[in-house]
């Protein structure tokens, strides 16, 4: 589950940027703000859209987790205990 | 205008069946208003225990929270004022007390160890609520009296306090219910800072007439739209050009337009809200091609709402007609006066020597400094603003907003600010999206907008910013506007550098 969530989280962000970069060039270190100039309005569109996405509930965030989640491999890790577990 | 509306609502317990929801990422309360109002009383019972009576002034510096709403409604119930503080552009702190005359200062930030004694955490206010109401009855307002001072969002400076009187704040609410008659069964959402005054009349309006309000914050709004299933959005251009892209690549991945929309926003959308800033054209054309009505309305903090598109008179590229209790007159010059029956006020209280005479005329007229104009049947056009006028030195005069909308809504950026640092021609700083700069995007966008302009119009150069424009950043205002001076000041060496940015050819 966590490869399908690394691409999920990479494949969304893609979608989320503007010109909508290879998900493969996206790095999982990079400030989602520095980097990719993800606003705070456009980061919880991506968090809402990648939860949708993996099936996750939004509702086991907080803002606090959200200011917490400052690049991609942050939202991932964040997300991991939450993804389920396929059968 | 026959009732007053703070009167009646601090006065009068509800018996609808309106409630308030507050919620965010991880979190909803929702409180039948009559709750609600019980808790208000309590509050104001416990701070009148603390000390706190008609003619005090509370200061609030929080992001939203329910404890925002009862300080707000308590405080209308003590005779006291609020003062709202815009969270991260003030400190709780001695200065900010003094400054202001605060009797006490409720926060949600950390209390400095400093802190003075009237400082104190806004949580208290939920124990509050919980005490004696010990008899308690509410103060009555008159008409001239300010319920609370409100701060421009400072695109220049310190910003300017502004005292708003309850004769406003009724006269706004009674007009605004005219066009649209909110009702049981709406429900409001806002997320824009409760410190501005226009988001709490939601909650005087549901108070009023019974409908439901939600309370969230702009990190969370878009996490809770959907789930919500709000009636009516209240939102800035910003927010809506934002949902736009969104909605837009949901399409594209094969979702119909509705559906799209209907996903973000929920599907109970009645209209949407916008104003304090222009809207894209674009952006509007868009709502109304997936189903979404949305209004377009113009005015100030120091005219409150005074033009408004709805559903029963509505003029594409308009701001709409005059509200009850509001007249539109342009002036000699092509500005947009605002003269109101019952005006915000007469003065600011706190501003630099000079500004209350630029901006309040006798008779209630506020000088706006947006150049507009009135077509035949009374909807008012904004031009610009009259300081983003420039005079060449063949005395051309050139207003630069259309030119920025030209360019931001060639979709290669996100934002447009055009100075004219020189007598060379325009230069624009832009603000990128989210993601790599396409700078050869961008430069193809500025040889579209340079061929649909005349001469004297056409930029020069274009200095692409090294980051969105954002809230956080500085510069852009709580409702998301861009503070031209503060981006002029970020990017004056290069502004002022013939060679830096990317050139026209």
């Amino acid at each position: 589950m966590s490869t399908d969530l690394d691409a999920l989280a990479r494949q969304t962000l893609s979608r989320v940027l503007r010109d909508h970069p290879d998900p493969a060039s996206l790095d999982l270190g990079e400030n989602l703000v520095e980097t990719y100039g993800i606003t705070s309005l456009n980061k919880v569109l991506f968090l809402t859209s990648l939860c949708r996405a993996a099936d996750i509930g939004l509702d086991n965030f907080t803002e606090d987790d959200l200011a917490g989640m400052r690049t991609l491999g942050n939202v991932v890790d964040a997300l991991r205990p939450h993804a389920p577990v396929k059968g | 205008m026959t009732v007053s509306i703070i009167n009646r609502i601090i006065t009068e317990r509800p018996t609808h069946d309106g409630s308030l929801t507050v919620t965010g990422l991880g979190h909803r309360t929702t409180v039948p208003l009559s709750a609600f109002h019980d808790r208000a009383r309590a509050v104001a019972a416990a701070l009148g225990r603390r000390g706190i009576g008609a003619g005090d002034r509370i200061g609030i510096l929080s992001a939203n929270r329910l404890e925002w709403v009862l300080l707000d409604i308590a405080a209308l119930m003590l005779g006291a004022q609020t003062a709202g503080f815009e969270p991260g552009k003030f400190s709780p702190d001695a200065d900010l007390v003094e400054r202001y005359g605060l009797d006490a200062l409720y926060t949600d930030a950390r209390l400095p160890d400093d802190a003075p004694s009237g400082v104190l955490s806004i949580s208290a206010v939920a124990d509050y609520a919980e005490e004696d109401t010990d008899g308690f009855e509410p103060e009555q307002w008159a008409a001239t009296q300010c319920t609370t001072v409100k701060f421009t969002s400072g695109s220049t400076g310190v910003p300017k306090g502004l005292e708003a009187t309850v004769g406003s704040i009724d006269s706004s609410l009674h007009a605004v219910q005219s066009l649209f008659a909110h009702r049981p069964g709406d429900d409001i959402l806002t997320f824009l800072p409760l410190s501005l005054l226009q988001q709490r009349y939601w909650l005087y309006s549901a108070l009023y007439w019974g409908h439901d309000i939600t309370i969230t914050t702009y990190q969370s709004v878009f996490a809770v739209l959907p789930s919500v299933r709000p009636t009516v959005v209240m939102g800035v251009p910003a927010f809506f050009d934002t949902a736009k892209r969104h909605i837009e690549g949901v399409i594209a991945g094969g979702v119909e337009p509705a559906e799209a929309a209907a996903e973000l926003f929920g599907d109970r959308i009645r209209y949407l809200w916008t104003g304090s800033a222009p809207a894209d054209p674009a952006t509007l054309g868009f709502y109304g091609e997936v189903g979404l009505a949305i209004f377009e309305g113009y005015g100030l903090n120091e005219t409150c709402i005074a033009t408004k598109n709805h559903p029963g008179a509505h003029r594409e590229g308009s701001v709409g007609r005059a509200l009850p209790g509001k007249e539109i007159v342009i002036d000699d010059e092509g500005i947009v006066c605002v003269r109101s029956d019952h005006p915000v006020n007469t003065a600011y209280t706190y501003a630099a020597s000079g500004d209350s005479e630029r901006m309040f005329r006798p008779g209630g007229i506020v000088r706006t400094g947006d150049l507009g104009r009135l077509d035949e049947d009374g909807f008012l056009y904004i031009l610009g603003r009259s300081d983003d006028v420039i005079v060449l030195d063949n005395a051309k005069k050139i207003i630069v907003r259309p030119i920025e909308t030209r360019f931001r809504d060639t979709g290669a950026v996100a934002e447009c600010v055009a100075y004219h640092p020189s007598q060379a021609g325009l230069v624009a700083v832009v603000s990128p999206h989210p993601g790599p700069v396409d700078t050869a995007a961008i430069g193809e966008a500025l040889a579209a907008v340079n061929a649909a302009s005349e001469r004297d119009e056409r930029i020069i150069r274009v200095i692409v910013a090294d980051e969105p424009f954002t809230v956080e950043g500085g510069l852009l205002t709580s409702q998301f506007k861009p503070i031209r001076k503060r981006i002029a000041d970020r990017y004056r060496d290069r502004l002022d550098n013939p060679k830096a940015g990317i050139l026209v050819h």
